[in-house]
């Protein structure tokens, strides 16, 4: 609705002097915070997309790993949750805090987020760091994920194992002079586990090859059954291509939902650095508003995430 | 006339900060509550869930409703919407009939996959069902994975390299039992 202004000169009539014009704010918001929501709706687009091909490839599935069987943890799952929720609220009442004129305790709250957010992302890298120990990675060849224990996996062994008996006979002795004793008992001791892999792997029975895979790295044959040990974790310098049904699209899917989640959590990271050089009052508590729907938005995506991937 | 958005805006802001005014304490408690849910959402997994309700579908549900409700104190509460004027409402009922619209255009997907939930067969290529993994494979892996412990078990008959032998040899035969249960 707009209203004219009149000014002190109105007798002459003017008529190249326009009317002035004010205008009422349409929604009782302000500019950013609707660029905000409207930002916040494509996300919600975003990963409505990933989430519900998601829930289309894990119930379309044929076979889907069980959460032991593809080394992920429920506990670290909802400590991740739980730090998220905590940083939700420490900028919640940073920006209240804002609002009151403390802008020490709302450094200190938007410290604790960028913290907390930074904590968040570690125990992420942790995780994929053990995803990446047990030969789980987003995308072949780097992914040593066989699906059925078969001759293609079989071959895949006996690669493997050709490569690093390679690398044993090649392993140069240094400067010259013999291996020592121990050196050389720990080379004989693995060319001797080669070999025997070699053997097993040999072998065009699924059933056999069955057996060799559990050895590598054995299945877990329940939801609660402990995850036990197996050759790829006794020797790290193994890494053996490893069987688990279904384990190629839970990867895929399991990477690709968590990667684009900690992306936007480092984007907020980054914002959030930008602000603690800020000081912050009521006059400009409303970036902290923005900034903080953006945050509660990537917890809430979390919040989804969390027993999708954990618990289902 | 000009300062007249601005005075608006102030006078919004002012209007939140009284009625947030006291509100730190809610959203502790806000906090307290999604912590619980968060809990509760693990509550499926414990012996307390009623084993009428052992049904994974139930579980699945339940699972879903905790995380929705989580949502909607994050929303409600934290991105302060409850607080909104009307215009939260132009937001939120459209998204929401988009993402059911988004939920039922899903459905025939996944009924048109192998295992759908309606059991229609296949559309995966020769080529796929070759390297896919099946049920078969999954037995197969846990059959050799119990021949595994078997012989490992009795390899370390005095469980001085695995504190739980014992454990595992209760393990395994619940394994079993579970896994014939759950092939039932």
């Amino acid at each position: 609705m707009a209203t004219v202004a009149h000014g002190h000169h109105d007798s002459h009539a003017d008529h190249g002097h326009p009317p002035k014009l004010v205008y009422q704010p349409a929604l009782p918001l302000s500019n950013g915070k609707l660029f905000m929501w409207l930002f916040l709706s494509t996300e919600i687009m975003f990963f409505a997309a990933l989430i519900g091909v998601f829930i289309v490839i894990r119930f379309g599935a044929i076979v889907w790993p069980l959460t032991h069987a593809v080394h992920l943890s429920e506990p670290i799952g909802a400590i991740n949750t739980f730090v998220l929720l905590m940083s939700s609220v420490t900028v919640v009442l940073a920006l209240e805090h804002a609002r009151n004129n403390n802008s020490q305790m709302a450094k200190y709250f938007l410290t604790g987020t960028f913290v907390l957010g930074s904590i968040f992302l570690g125990i992420k890298a942790y995780e994929y760091n053990a995803k990446f120990q047990h030969g789980i990675y987003p995308w072949s060849p780097r992914s040593r994920i066989y699906e059925r224990p078969d001759v293609y996996f079989g071959s895949a062994v006996r690669a493997r194992v050709n490569e690093l008996l390679a690398e044993l006979k090649a392993a140069p002795a240094g400067e010259g002079a013999e291996k020592s004793a121990e050196q050389a008992a720990a080379d004989a001791e693995r060319e001797k586990l080669l070999n025997d892999l070699l053997a097993e792997a040999s072998s065009t029975k699924e059933a056999d090859l069955a057996l060799l895979a559990s050895k590598i790295m054995p299945m877990p044959l329940s939801e609660t059954h402990a995850h036990h040990g197996g050759l790829n974790e006794e020797h790290p310098w193994l890494k053996m291509p490893v069987v688990i049904p279904g384990g190629n699209m839970w990867a895929s899917t399991y990477f690709l939902l968590t990667g684009f989640h900690a992306i936007h959590v480092i984007i907020g990271l980054i914002v959030f650095g930008i602000l603690l050089t800020m000081t912050f009052n009521a006059s400009n508590a409303v970036i902290i508003e923005n900034i903080g729907l953006y945050w509660h938005f990537v917890d809430l995506v979390w919040i989804f995430l969390f027993p999708l991937l954990y618990l289902f | 006339m000009s300062h007249a958005p601005s005075t608006h805006e102030q006078h919004g802001g002012h209007e939140h900060g009284a009625h947030d005014h006291g509100g730190m304490a809610k959203y502790v408690y806000v906090f307290f509550a999604l912590c619980f849910l968060t809990t509760l959402s693990f509550l499926t997994y414990s012996d307390y869930w009623p084993q009428s309700l052992a049904r994974h579908e139930v579980k699945r549900m339940f699972m879903m409703a905790v995380s929705c409700t989580k949502a909607m104190l994050v929303i409600l509460f934290f991105m302060h919407v409850k607080y909104e004027a009307n215009w939260k409402y132009v937001l939120t009922i459209p998204a929401s009939m988009m993402s059911i619209f988004l939920m039922l255009a899903l459905v025939p997907d996944v009924g048109a996959r192998v295992h759908g939930m309606f059991g229609y067969g296949g559309s995966y290529s020769p080529e796929r069902l070759e390297y896919v993994g099946k049920q078969a494979d999954v037995d197969a892996m846990k059959q050799a994975t119990m021949t595994v412990i078997g012989e490992h078990g009795a390899e370390h008959e005095g469980g001085a390299h695995e504190p739980g032998s014992v454990e595992e040899g209760k393990a395994v035969q619940k394994g079993q039992a579970e896994v014939e249960k759950e092939i039932k």
